[in-house]
Formats: C-alpha cells, structure tokens, sequence
C-alpha cells in the first residue's frame, strides 16, 4: 500500500491541475503585480519602470489616505462587532429551544445574498427621497444625508456602511460560535452551576475560553473580508463625496479602471496584500492561544 | 427564580424579533416597490402598491436583458463548480492521503490563497487575458473563479480525505484498486458532505462576485446578474423601478434554495469553517 | 492496461479543464462575431442572419439601448436598426453597450486588448485626446470630404473641438448646451423677472425663496451637475484652463476661490437634500414643480418631456447669468484607426448624420441637430426653440470645465472639490489650493 500511495504519477497527475491553475491565476499575477508596482503603465502602452515613484506619489495622494483611513476603520470596527454581536446573538439563540432555527436562518439569509444588489437596496433606504428620511418625516424628523454627511473624524456614510456590512455578514459569525458553543459538552455547564456559578459566570468562564480558537479563525475571516470590502461601497457610495468613503478596494479600481493608472493601482493591491498577510498573522498569534480539550 | 427566567426570556425574544424585523424589513420594501410605477415610488414609498404591476419585472428580465444574465451566472457557477470540486479534491487527496515530502508546502502554498485579495492579481490578470482574447469571455471568468475557489475547497477536502480510516484504503489496496480508482471510487464518494459544503460555498461566492466580472465583461450578452444590476442607473436618468425589480429577481433565485435548504445550507457552511 | 486508460482519462478530464480555457478562447475569437451577432439579433430587430462577405462593424456606445428611457438613445437604436436593414448583406453593425460610469474603463480595456470597437461614442477634449494622441481614432478627413458630407453639417465650426492638426477626427452627433430651465408659472407667481446678471439671479432667488418656493433644484449627489455650475461661475470670474494647465496662470489667483464663493451663496437657496440628491431626483424635483429653477444641459429636455408631459407648456429656458459664452457638448464618433472596414464605419457614421436621424435629434431628442436638415419647429419640444435662441445670443461656447482639463481625473478632482466645497467640507481658498497641488503633481 505505501507502494501505491508513493506513486510519484499519480501525485503528479492529482496535484497538476490545481497547481499550475494556481500558478498562473494567482502566483504569477502576484509578482506581475509587485512588478507592475515599480513601473508607469497606462494600459495601452507598455510598462516602464520607474522605481519607487508609485509609492511616492502615494504619500501626495489624499484620497489615499481616507482610503487607508476607512479600511482601518472597518477592519476594527468588523472585528469588534461582529465579535461582540455575534456572541451575543449565538449566546441568546442556544439559550432558547422555539424558533431557533428560524431566527438563525432569518439572520443567516443576507451572507447568501448578493451584496451588489443589497449595495443598491441600502443606497435607496438611504437616499434623501425614498427610504427611512420618508419615513421619519412622518413622525416629524429630519433624517440626517445619511451618505453624504462630512462631519466628524470618521464620517457618517462610513458608520452607515459598516452598519450595513455587519447587518449581512454578521450571521457568519454567529453560525461559527454557535456551531463551537453547540460543542461544548453539557456537562462543563452542569459542573460549574453545581459549584454555584450563574449563567453569566459559566458563559465568562467555561464558553468563553473554548471558543478562543473559533474567535481567531472569525475574526481572521472577517478581517480579510473588510480589507476585501468592495460591492457594497461601490454600489452605496462609489467612494463619494470626494473620496470621504473610499477604501483601498475600491480606490485601487479607480485608479486601475477609471483612470488607467495600472502601475499605481498595482502599488495599492500591494499594500493591500502585506495588510491582508500582517493582520491574519497578527491575529492568530495574539488571539489563538491554545487549544483545551472539550 | 422560575419567573425571572421567564421574564428573561421574553426579553430575548423580543430582541430576536426586532433583529428578524431589521432582517426583513428591507428586503419587504424592495419587493412591495417593485411592482410600482416609478411615480408612486415617489409619492408613496411605503404604502403598498396600488395597482401592482408586473411590467417591471419583464421589463428587466426581456429588455434589461437580465435573462440573459441569469442564464450566464448559471454557467459560470455551475462550471465552477464541478472543476473547483475535481480538481481540489484531487489536489486535496494527494495532500491528505498520498505520502509525499512536500505535501506540507503545497498545503501552505494553497492556503497563502485565502489571505490573498483578488484586487492584487486583477490588473495582471486583465491585461494577460486581454492579450489571450479571454475577457470579455465567460472562461476568462471561470479560471479565475476556480482558482479563488480552491484554497477552501482543498482546505475542507483535505480535512475529509484525512479522516477517513486508513482500513478503507488498505482493504481496497489488498483487492487490487489502482490508486484513481481508491480516489474516484471509494473516497470521493463517502467524502460527499465535504463536496456538499464546498459546493455551496464557492457558487454562493461566484454568484454574488461582482469586481471581476465588471472589470472582465463588457459585451451586454455575457454579463452576469451582479453587473447587469448597474445598467438600470442610466447615463442621465435611472429607472427606479426596473432597478428594483432587477433587485428582486437578482436575489430571488439565491432566496429559494436558501429556503428549500436552509437547514442543510446553514449546517454545512457551519461545518465547512469549522474545519476551515 | 487498465491503469493506463485511466490514468489516460485522467489526463484528458485535466487537460480538459485548461483546454476548455483555450477552445473556447480561439472559438470566440473568430466566433466572436458569430456571438455578438446572435446578441446583435434581438437589439436590432430587422437583421438576419449574415451570410458570407457581409462587412461586420462594432459600435460602443454608453448606455443599453434597450433599457433606456433617454430619447437620444433611442434615435440611436433607430439609427442602429435602419442602417442594419438598408444596408442587409452588406453591412452589419453590432452595438456594444456599457452604462456611462464604465464607459471609458471598457473602451481602454479594448483599446488595450487590440479590439478597439470600429466606431466609438467619445466625448470632445481630454477623452477624444487620449485616443487621437496614440493613433486609436482615425481622420476622417477624406471620407468627410467624398459626397459632400461635410456641407450637409451647420458650419465648419462644428468641428472645432475634434480637430487636431488640421485634421478633424470625430464627427458631431448633436449639441447640447447647459441652460437654466425655469418654471414660469413659479417665475410669474413670485413677480420674478428673467435674471441677466449674478446680482439679479440672487434676488431672483430670494424672491422665488419669499413665495415659498425652492428656487434651485440641483445635484451634488451626481458630482458633474454642481461642477457645470461651477464652470459658468469660473467663466464669470474669467478663469482661463489653458493658461493653468501650462502653468502659467494658477489656481490660487483668486478667481477659482471667489466662483466657489459664489457656489456656496447660491446654495442657501438649493432643495435642502441637494447634498443626497442624484441627477435625475434633481431633475424630477423641477418637473414635478417642487423647484423653480434647474441648471441642466439641454438633454434634460427629453428627459423632462418624457416624464411629465404637461409640463413642456410652462418650462421656460435662459443662459446662466453674467457669462456672455454657454456651455455646450456634443456626442461625437471617432473611428478606429485599425478597423477592416472603414467604408462601413463611414457608411454609419453618415446614418448617424442623415436627415431622418438629425430630424428626430431636434423633434424627438430636443437636442441641437448639427446639419443643416429642415425639422418641423412645432414637432420638436418648445424648449429646444429657448435654447436655440439661447445658442444665438451667446457669444461662443466653451467646454464642460471637467472635460476641458489634462486628464479626466483632472476633471473629477474639480468636480468632487467643488462638492466639497458645498458641503462646507472644505473652505473656497482651501479648494483653489487643492485644485493646484493637484495640477502641480499630475497635470504639469
């Protein structure tokens, strides 16, 4: 058998297909696209390199900054409220026995849906003439240009559009620390209410630390996808007014496909990959610890 | 105590019902103004309609050539699909069963995948494409597809693969099996949840992807569902309620397989990242 | 034996999937064609399937044509659907369409890709520029000249905007011009006489605002909108493009900042969800008489008709106030340099010219027709007479100002700073000196 499991073709001929396809869709590009970094490339003629000046320009470039700005913003803010509601929301839906499974799949449903379209729908429910300013002008109220306010350090649009991310993806979350507390054995919890602990306590002391590693393997999951966040801006805000809710997503596609700055663009899917790579690896360092066994 | 558990308890079903609200709500909304004229969008956003009209949606589906969308996002998953789960599943038994030194790399190498946005490889991969005559072409779409699909495909597959008693191998091996026949015909099959959930994953993410598809596709007969949505926004006036019947039969079709499998759905892409 | 079949069959499932890649690449290449005519079939309801020797052309254009409710994109599909029929085995012309905001994305993605579509809809200034410069649009000189397709358009003048060193390399489709509409009606009510002068366009304002109407219905939410107001105000103060773009004239001489000033005066007198409001609420705001004035170009006229009928009998038009020159635009079409059949392309392009197309342009589109064709005054929206009349009053025209810069990121930085400024995000001389850092680093 370890003959036939050594079987230098077969590893080949079962490792090919995956291998080269991921080779050339994914490797090569990566290091074209580091290359095309360091280049002027306007798409039509050919690139030419031109050294660091991509990434000087970057340091000019406000938009940039904002960009960076919001996907800072969103990452943390993903990171802690979907954290924060997703426990809450898999805590409460253990606790109760009727409708479970329809609230769960109620709050599942959007993380299937597409989000150009959900991206769309929310602008609309947004939007000064339709929507929830309609609406609370039927209770009297002025609702604020939800998506086009400028005030303020962190500006509304971005708050109105993290809300709408948690509100899709936040079942994601929800099913994975629900599918890890569903795995704690019974017989912890009854232990520890025996020993006198209240739901609250066990919750602080026993479902808490046995879900450490699904928080690191969430969160990773929800940062990348923040860093990622492109549909729904694009379709909410198009980073509008003025770059206020770019992200680097969405200002790379504009500078890449509006503008034609392929080089440049190649510089931001740059940065964005090292932050993609830096916060995975610091995530799991800092929140995954170690395992104890259930 | 047996009251103030059940106070608590309503107050948790309370809070569950206002989050279903805030859950479907809006998509109530979207549906109730799409069978509206784009003047009584306007006047009366919420009431319901008062003559509902299907106008809107043929409409989008004929002229905003939204059938033809469908029809390509069917395509292009369901391609995907079968390849990403062939191929992975290859890939993910030789590094789960086959005994090689670098199965452990290649572990690695495909992971590094799942970190990877698919913004860093956009502008290489549309300017080789466009060389190759494969944007503005439905396999331009796929191969990209496929191989952002694998990581996770071979992550879970892998996981599978590695569970299975080693007996099952051996007594295969005695009977005289050839390795593709222990693979195709004993471990694929019994590792049938595992393709189930990976399944599911990579067409719910192909359906809804939108960037490359954009970038990728111009010509109106290829476009899939998630690009067609932007065409209602018109170069000086947008049809609002094409658009939101265009919504409507974008997330219709994702609405009843979710429905019809809600429980299977939700399970099995609960198990795929658990394992994930 | 058993194991090599397999392992045959193996390799074949796997090659097949890369296979699948290249067969249906090379297929499409030439059955490129053979794919978009099947598309072309039921845009253009009259063709037939092509026999062999049949010319096949492509023609990209920026909105579907059959989902709009614009009526200049519907004279288009008219052109389209004629052209296909009269010119059935010989011609054939298949549209390729994209919404506006990726027009230029997918047109560049062509260019770049060597299948540059036969005949293009381009906008004069930097956007006909970037495809004249590197030789992807062709002169049209000669096939302008042959049948005296040149006399049967206004003037020479015209052609301006698409001439680059003597040789003209667009063709005009239609001029539209930015214009204030107003709503008579409101006008008479307030006791509000027509204003000449900025002066006067404030008091008009504040008087409309005392009846109780919104004076000014406008857009911010659509950059480009508040920014055509923005370039009559800079026009006013006598800023001059050309002069900054070479860097001897600046942003920050005090012109720039006071057009901004004047933005951020008028906007007391704007809708209040102006900020949150897109191009066509803006639009739909005036023609259901919920504001006084719109500042739109003259393609809204169309728009306005098509929407809410009645209202064509109390919509009045006048040039922005204090500018001697006004706004205008045209749809041009450029041809590809490396088309295989240029006879056809010309052949459209004079479809796109004819008589019956230009006709519908005035009576239909209420757009400014550019040849010379007769069109009946009483059929053609009662606006387009305003505008004409405005088109002769004025004393020249200028460009869209986010047309007429370096770059289009030129221009859609001036567009999103102008919006900025009217959120008070962003103070007027703060604006000027953005706008030149910006030239500094990118246009100079």
């Amino acid at each position: 058998m370890d003959k036939l499991l050594r079987n230098k073709k077969a590893i080949i001929i079962f490792m090919a297909p995956a291998f080269l396809l991921f080779t050339f869709v994914l490797f090569i590009p990566i290091c074209q696209s580091v290359y095309y970094s360091f280049c002027e490339y306007k798409g039509i003629t050919a690139p030419v390199f031109i050294g660091l000046d991509n990434y000087k320009a970057m340091l000019k470039d406000k938009p940039l900054g904002f960009a960076l700005k919001n996907s800072l913003f969103f990452l943390i803010f993903s990171c802690v409220t979907q954290l924060l509601m997703g426990l809450l929301l898999a805590g409460l839906l253990t606790n109760i026995d009727k409708g479970r499974n329809t609230f769960k799949n109620i709050i599942y449903l959007p993380c299937v849906l597409s989000s150009a379209a959900l991206g769309l729908l929310w602008m609309f429910i947004f939007s000064p003439k339709l929507g929830i300013n309609q609406l609370l002008q039927q209770f009297g109220l002025e609702g604020p240009l939800w998506l086009m306010d400028t005030s303020g350090y962190i500006i509304l649009p971005m708050w109105v559009i993290a809300f709408v991310a948690l509100w899709q993806y936040v079942g994601q979350s929800m099913m994975l620390y629900m599918a890890q507390i569903s795995g704690i054995s019974k017989a912890l919890y009854e232990a520890s209410y025996i020993d006198g602990c209240n739901k609250s306590q066990s919750f602080r002391y026993i479902t808490i630390p046995l879900i450490r590693p699904m928080v690191a393997t969430a969160m990773s999951l929800n940062a990348i996808g923040s860093l990622k966040f492109f549909d729904l801006i694009f379709n909410m805000t198009e980073g509008g007014p003025n770059h206020r809710t770019e992200v680097l997503a969405t200002h790379l596609y504009q500078q890449g496909f509006k503008y034609f700055k392929y080089g440049y663009a190649s510089a931001i899917g740059v940065i964005l990959l090292v932050m993609c790579l830096v916060v995975t690896a610091f995530i799991n360092k800092v929140v995954k610890t170690e395992n104890y066994e259930m | 105590m047996k009251n103030n558990v059940s106070i608590v308890k309503i107050i948790i079903y309370i809070f569950l019902v206002c989050m279903a609200v805030l859950y479907l709500a809006p998509l109530l909304w979207v549906f109730n103004v799409s069978f509206k004229t784009n003047a009584e969008i306007f006047s009366a956003p919420f009431a319901p309609p008062i003559a509902p009209t299907m106008d809107n949606f043929t409409f989008a589906w004929t002229a905003g050539k939204l059938g033809i969308a469908t029809l390509n996002s069917f395509i292009v998953c369901f391609i995907t699909l079968a390849l990403s789960l062939v191929v992975g599943s290859m890939a993910a038994f030789a590094i789960g069963r086959l005994r090689w030194k670098l199965a452990k790399a290649a572990m690695t190498y495909f992971l590094l995948g799942m970190m990877i946005p698919v913004h860093c490889v956009l502008i290489p991969l549309f300017t080789r494409f466009a060389k190759v005559n494969l944007t503005n072409n439905l396999t331009g779409l796929i191969l990209p597809y496929l191989t952002f699909a694998l990581p996770i495909t071979i992550f879970i597959m892998t996981g599978f693969f590695e569970s299975m008693p080693n007996e099952l191998i051996e007594s295969a091996c005695i009977d005289g099996a050839t390795i593709y026949q222990i693979f195709f015909k004993i471990c694929l099959p019994l590792a049938k949840t595992g393709l189930f959930v990976t399944g599911l994953m990579t067409f719910i993410a192909n359906w809804n992807e939108l960037l490359l598809a954009m970038v990728f596709i111009s010509d109106e007969a290829k476009k899939t569902l998630p690009v067609s949505l932007s065409k209602f926004v018109g170069p000086y006036n947008t049809n609002y309620s094409q658009m939101f019947a265009a919504i409507i039969i974008a997330i219709i079709p994702t609405i009843i397989v979710y429905c019809a499998f809600s429980n299977q759905i939700v399970d099995g892409l609960t198990a795929g990242a658990v394992k994930g | 034996m058993k194991r090599k079949i397999l392992a045959a069959i193996l390799s074949v499932a796997m090659t097949a999937s890369l296979l699948s890649g290249c067969g249906s690449s090379s297929a499409s290449s030439g059955a490129d064609s053979a794919g978009s005519q099947a598309a072309g079939a039921d845009t253009s309801a009259g063709s037939t399937a092509s026999g062999e020797g049949v010319e096949e052309i492509q023609w990209m254009f920026w909105d579907d044509l059959e989902a709009t409710e614009d009526l200049i994109s519907k004279g288009y599909k008219d052109v389209i659907d004629r052209f296909n029929k009269d010119y059935e085995g010989k011609y054939h012309v298949t549209p390729i369409t994209t919404n506006l905001e990726e027009y230029y994305a997918k047109l560049n993605a062509l260019v770049a890709a060597g299948n540059t579509p036969d005949v293009f809809i381009v906008s004069p200034g930097p956007n006909l520029t970037d495809y004249v410069e590197p030789g992807v649009a062709a002169p049209l000189d000669d096939y302008l000249a042959a049948d005296g397709w040149k006399d049967t358009f206004t003037s020479d003048a015209v052609f301006s905007q698409m001439t680059y060193d003597g040789k003209i390399y667009a063709v005009p489709l239609n001029t539209a011009a930015a214009c204030c509409f107003y709503n008579t009606e409101m006008f008479a009510a307030a006791g509000v006489e027509v204003p000449k002068t900025w002066d006067e366009m404030l008091s008009a304002c504040a008087k409309l605002k005392e009846a109780g109407y919104t004076p000014i219905s406008i857009s911010a939410g659509t950059a480009w909108c508040l920014s055509m107001v923005a370039g009559y105000l800079c026009e006013a103060e006598g800023v001059d493009l050309a002069a900054i773009a070479d860097g001897s004239d600046s942003w920050t001489n005090g012109k720039l900042e006071k057009a901004a000033e004047k933005i951020v005066e008028l906007s007391q007198y704007f809708q209040p969800t102006a900020a949150g409001d897109t191009n066509d609420v803006a639009t739909a705001n005036f023609y259901n008489g919920e504001a006084a004035m719109l500042i739109q170009g003259s393609w809204a006229i169309a728009q306005i008709n098509g929407s809410n009928p009645d209202f064509e009998s109390k919509c009045g038009v006048f040039q922005f106030p204090g500018v001697d020159r006004i706004i205008a635009k045209s749809d041009s079409l450029a041809m590809s340099s490396t088309t295989k059949h240029p006879e056809a392309c010309a052949a459209l392009m004079k479809y796109f010219t004819d008589d019956t197309a230009q006709k519908y342009t005035a009576e239909v589109g209420g757009k400014i027709p550019v040849t010379k064709v007769e069109y009946d005054a009483d059929k053609a929206p009662a606006q387009l007479a305003y505008v004409m009349d405005v088109f002769k009053n004025a004393k020249g025209t200028f460009g869209f100002y986010n047309e007429s810069m370096p770059s289009t990121e030129a221009g859609s930085h001036f567009d999103d700073t102008l919006v900025s400024v009217f959120l008070g995000d962003m103070t007027p001389a703060d604006a000027a000196q953005d706008m030149e850092d910006f030239y500094a680093s990118n246009c100079r």
